[in-house]
């Protein structure tokens, strides 16, 4: 099996820059990358159906953008995603616990360690917790 | 080569990460019906219209609403729409009936989000002053900053962790439980207070605690009804216990558990609280008191410092119960959008946040209006409309939980009679809870036409009727309205009976909404 090289992607493409430098390595690796879009609203009331359809509608169209970027720029690569009903955090962990993966890219918004902290950034959390090679990205630098 | 969407490598049920525990099902189901708010909100209420008999009331409002948590129960297996009444109303009777449901249900939550501001405001203030918490304009200013807090807090999908959840509903419920033993063991030894409110001297006597408070004996019907309607809103959001149950971990045990120990914990907190209200100094004080009874009702019982601490059990408790008011709100308007029956717009998502921003912010709004002209109708006229409000959601939550378990009975019919359980659980109690609620609605109505019902008159008739009524009805020329704009949902017609899957079966989700269309197939 090839290896594997997992992103995060936000509803609003955020990690679309820890995507293409993933997407670079991956491509000269070799290696597959895999596009994770995690998503979990409150508990505190009913979330099926219609809200969780919206949702998914919304990472689709995010996942769907950055997949077609890629593509374009390494027709080789072996691109996939997930959609995982979990925290964000809690999302790549698995998918890259259950793919063995080589590193977690994702994104970084620029939010000070506080924020990050209190707002729950899902890259302090992840950071700090992810049992894999974490690469962070700025979301920022990916303008040029 | 490129996949666009893969099959997950990851199972979302069952795992760690994601299930749910007992505690966790339990919290969520406590947290939810906010036991230090709701009886803040209404203790002094229930006391004024059936006295000692509260504990009574407390306890007899939990049957129609355990009777319909089973319609929530199958409706969910059908169908787990967060647009819950709306969708379900919309399968069994046709889009009228769901439409005006799901109104039902945000007017609901409407209407009590200036009793909950009224009081986090308050009780904020009296942590600090006393005095102060007389000056309406500053506790209706907090009011209002706490409300654009709580949707600031919905939009950012903002969560505590389940471990601090536990910890403040923990602390919560010691406090209460606490207060209320502390208060019997006083009522029992006797003690008595006088005070002086506009030079008018009231003495309050405790009254010892008998076992004949949780009977119906010499209550009024009528006043049970009356107290029902106030009532049935202490055990509102309990409902939401059921909905999360689907994703407990080991499913086959812990839901019905969860659901057994979170309805224990919640009528045991509930009824103690109620016979330690009513004993300490008599109904009459709670009464005399009801705008800020639990406060008044530590004052007497506890240290000072526990009393602060009871105060701001019902703060974390309200904010909990705003979120709880919110987001059923919100993602109700979110469905009634994406399916259709409303403008597109209510169920547009904030990308990042992954909340429906459109709808959190008009309900912010919606809310702040509402709260701002019933402040303003309580300083200038006889009329209490805040207190109204609490009886008045009374009337929109019977009304739309009645729907929900005729709903039920009706969605189900197919089923009823297939087994001795199903009929149970589908038809009879469902049916009783429906029917009681409706028939609390109805009798609510009629007994509040009269201006001496309570809370004073507007236009000329009860003021709970005109907040009740209104804006219930006021739904019927919005429906109009979205069915010129947005003619499709109308068009939809009733899931058929004969296609209407065995919810005890493995395979019970029902087509989309909108599959059958009225003249099609």
């Amino acid at each position: 099996m090839a290896a594997q090289l997992v992103v995060g992607i936000g509803g609003d493409g955020s990690g679309t820059a820890a995507a293409r430098t993933a997407a670079r390595v991956a491509n000269l690796m070799g290696a597959n990358l895999v596009l994770v879009f995690g998503f979990d609203p409150s508990k505190l009331a009913p979330r099926g159906g219609a809200f969780e359809e919206e949702i998914l509608a919304v990472g689709a169209s995010a996942i769907e953008a950055v997949t077609a970027e890629l593509a374009a720029l390494y027709p080789d690569l072996q691109i996939e995603s997930e959609f995982v009903q979990e925290r964000a955090v809690d999302a790549l962990i698995l998918v890259a616990e259950a793919r063995q993966a080589e590193v977690i890219a994702v994104g970084h918004g620029g939010e000070g360690p506080l924020r990050g902290a209190l707002l729950g950034s899902v890259t302090y959390e992840l950071v700090h917790r992810a049992p894999f090679p974490v690469l962070v990205v700025p979301d920022a630098a990916s303008d040029d | 080569m490129t996949t666009a969407v893969h099959e997950s490598s990851v199972p979302t049920k069952g795992l760690k990460g994601g299930s749910l525990g007992l505690v966790a099902v339990i919290v969520i189901g406590v947290a939810s019906t906010a036991p230090g708010y709701s009886l803040a909100a209404s203790i002094g209420l229930i006391s004024g219209e059936v006295g000692v008999k509260a504990p009574f009331i407390v306890l007899f409002a939990f049957v129609p609403m355990a009777c319909i948590a089973a319609s929530f129960f199958y409706l969910n297996r059908a169908d787990p729409d967060c647009g819950t009444n709306f969708t379900w109303g919309a399968r069994a009777f046709g889009p009228r009936v769901g439409w005006i449901a799901g109104w039902g249900c945000i007017v609901a939550d409407l209407v009590i989000m200036p009793n909950l501001a009224g009081v986090s405001g308050q009780y904020l203030v009296l942590l600090f002053n006393e005095k102060l918490a007389e000056n309406i304009w500053l506790t209706t200013s907090i009011g209002i900053a706490f409300i654009v807090a709580m949707c600031w807090i919905c939009w950012r999908g903002i969560e505590l962790s389940a471990r601090s959840q536990v910890l403040l509903l923990g602390t919560e419920l010691v406090v209460l439980a606490l207060f209320a033993v502390i208060a019997i063991s006083k009522a029992f030894s006797g003690i008595t207070r006088t005070t002086m409110v506009d030079g008018v001297q009231t003495t309050y006597t405790s009254v010892k605690p008998s076992l004949s408070w949780v009977s119906p004996a010499g209550v009024p019907s009528s006043a049970i009804i009356a107290g029902l309607v106030l009532a049935v809103f202490i055990y509102w959001g309990w409902d939401t216990c059921v909905s999360v149950n689907e994703e407990a971990e080991d499913s086959a045990t812990t839901p019905g558990r969860a659901a057994v120990l979170s309805t224990v914990i919640l009528l045991a907190i509930y009824l103690v609280c109620a016979f330690g209200s009513v004993s300490l100094l008599g109904p009459d004080f709670v009464t005399d008191n009801a705008d800020d009874a639990i406060f008044a009702l530590g004052q007497v019982a506890l240290p000072t410092f526990m009393v602060k601490l009871l105060v701001i059990a019902v703060l974390t408790s309200a904010a909990a119960s705003c979120q709880t008011t919110i987001l059923p709100a919100t993602r109700t308007m979110l469905s009634m959008g994406a399916h259709g029956a409303a403008p597109p717009k209510l169920a547009r998502i904030d990308p990042r946040r992954l909340t429906p921003d459109y709808s959190t912010w008009l309900f912010g709004i919606v809310s702040i209006l509402w709260y701002l002209l019933l402040v303003v109708i309580s300083q200038n006229t006889d009329t209490d409309a805040y207190s109204a409000s609490i009886a008045a959601v009374g009337m929109a939550i019977a009304v739309y939980y009645g729907v929900t378990g005729i709903s039920c009975i009706w969605y189900f019919r197919r089923w009823l009679t297939t087994s001795a359980k199903n009929f149970l659980m589908m038809g009879v109690l469902p049916g009783v809870g429906g029917v009681t609620l409706i028939y609390v609605f109805v009798k609510t109505i009629w007994d509040a036409r009269n201006a001496d019902y309570g809370y004073g008159t507007l236009f000329g008739v009860g003021t709970v009727l005109v907040i009740g009524t209104v804006l219930l009805v006021a739904g019927v020329p919005i429906m109009e309205w979205c069915r010129t704009r947005y003619p499709t949902y109308f068009t939809y017609s009733p899931d058929p009976a004969n296609l209407v899957k065995d919810p005890n079966s493995d395979d019970t989700l029902a087509a989309p909404l909108g599959t059958y269309v009225k003249g099609g197939r």
